[in-house]
């Protein structure tokens, strides 16, 4: 059986693809063309999203339509922002590569390379496998 | 050692234990951690100056707490465990003495004001060190939750990757622990540069690097403007990507490791309006790209001794000064 984490995914996912408020049917029906999972399980779990602030409903007739409160994009942002900033709070929680830096600090580290005798472009030299 | 504590001569001036144990707390606090910050050899050996960080940390932590035991107490009743500890190793534990001469009702209350005093110290470290975990843990949790909605896992990669130009390489370490890498990251480096940076981060998952960060953001509350914690915070968190990357390696080439720091942080700088990290990096650069021979080990090795000299004395100080009792 698959986690509720892993069906969240799924949910959001859809409404985010198919940029319109959904029922609960309508996502329980994508899925099945995949998978079968139960009416009541999608159900459950879109109401855990709404109450996590993820999805915003509104009652259509007798079912709720459901809808992303942010885009795919707003979210990644933040990820990023988490991942790229600077607060202290997040330097216990993240690991990073590198410290995002200056362009002056870019500079630098470009120099070090150099005086290395490497080439800090080489990364997009052409015949680089990408 | 009691002789050179000041009690034999007849100096028996009433709080003249407290002294050992500030001076341990000056030489780790404060001496110790700027030489080792200026050290030319802790950038070559990042471990081993990792656990001479932790060396100072916990000699800090014991002879503090050994300073407040000290403080409260009566004079007499700081000697008392000390003959009871000589006598124990002269009869080879045959004949120690009574533990408690008076009996548990003859101790005195400013023996256990003292003991208060001392636990006090542990506990304030024990208690930041489990704040900061926690808070930790708490975005991280709340990072993952998004992460898992958006990112995608990529089995090839054992990573997620998240849909953005700019490129990103982190980790989430502790339980759950996973690399991410943002596609504008797969999309400036080479396949090399990409497993030169996904070994660095596996580096700091396996070496649960995430606990020394910790455990230095703890002592930096606690101990806030002591030369050792504030060097300790940022030499910490340098020595462990400097470790991070000798692990990565291992794996990859130190062209590859060293462009990929340059793509990742050139490609990043035009989208942050400010900056840290920068010369930390052009350190681990140069560190990268210079073959590591091993310096002279007697300046490294004179520094590991005192470290653990002073890590090891506050416990030497503690069989010979703790207070039993009064008797």
């Amino acid at each position: 059986m698959r986690r509720l984490g892993d069906l969240e995914a799924e949910i959001m996912d859809r409404l985010w693809r198919w940029g319109r408020p959904a029922t609960v049917r309508e996502i329980v029906n994508d899925i099945n063309r995949m998978r079968p999972v139960a009416y009541t399980t999608v159900m459950t779990v879109a109401d855990i999203l709404h109450r996590k602030g993820l999805l915003r409903r509104e009652k259509a007739g007798r079912a709720w339509l459901y809808e992303p409160e942010r885009s795919r994009e707003e979210y990644t942002a933040a990820l990023m922002q988490d991942a790229l900033g600077n607060t202290e709070d997040r330097q216990a929680a993240l690991q990073r590569f590198v410290e995002h830096m200056s362009p002056e600090d870019v500079s630098a580290l470009a120099a070090a390379l150099r005086a290395m005798g490497r080439v800090p472009g080489s990364a997009e030299e052409p015949g680089a496998p990408s | 050692m009691t002789e050179l504590l000041g009690y034999s001569g007849g100096l028996l001036v009433p709080g003249h234990h407290v002294l050992p144990p500030l001076t341990v707390a000056l030489v780790a606090g404060v001496l110790l951690p700027r030489a080792l910050a200026r050290s030319h050899w802790a950038h070559r050996t990042p471990r081993l100056a990792l656990t001479v960080w932790t060396l100072l940390g916990l000699s800090l932590i014991t002879s503090v707490s050994l300073a407040a035991l000290q403080v409260p107490l009566p004079t007499a009743s700081s000697h008392h465990l000390s003959r009871f500890t000589e006598a124990c190793i002269v009869s080879g534990g045959a004949d120690c003495g009574p533990l408690l001469p008076n009996g548990p009702a003859g101790v005195d209350t400013r023996v256990w004001a003292a003991l208060v005093a001392a636990a006090a110290v542990p506990a304030a470290f024990a208690v930041a060190f489990a704040r900061e975990l926690l808070s930790a843990r708490r975005l991280r949790l709340r990072h993952a939750e998004l992460l898992r909605l958006v990112g995608s896992r990529r089995p090839e990669l054992r990573a997620t990757v998240l849909e953005h130009d700019t490129p990103a390489v982190y980790c989430l370490p502790g339980r759950a622990s996973q690399v991410v890498v943002s596609s504008g990251a797969l999309e400036v480096l080479t396949g090399q540069q990409v497993t030169a940076v996904l070994e660095h981060e596996r580096a700091h998952i396996a070496g649960r690097h995430h606990l020394l960060v910790a455990a230095a953001g703890a002592f930096g509350a606690l101990f806030r403007g002591l030369p050792l914690a504030r060097l300790a915070h940022t030499e910490v968190a340098l020595l462990l990507e400097m470790a991070a990357d000798d692990r990565a390696l291992r794996r990859c080439s130190r062209d590859a490791l060293a462009t990929a720091l340059y793509a990742v942080a050139s490609g990043q700088a035009p989208h942050m309006a400010f900056a840290a990290g920068g010369p930390s990096a052009v350190l681990r650069m140069r560190r990268i790209l210079t073959p590591q021979d091993t310096y002279s080990p007697t300046l490294r090795t004179v520094f590991v001794a005192l470290s653990a000299a002073a890590a090891l004395t506050p416990l030497v100080l503690a069989c010979c000064s703790v207070p039993g009792i009064t008797g």
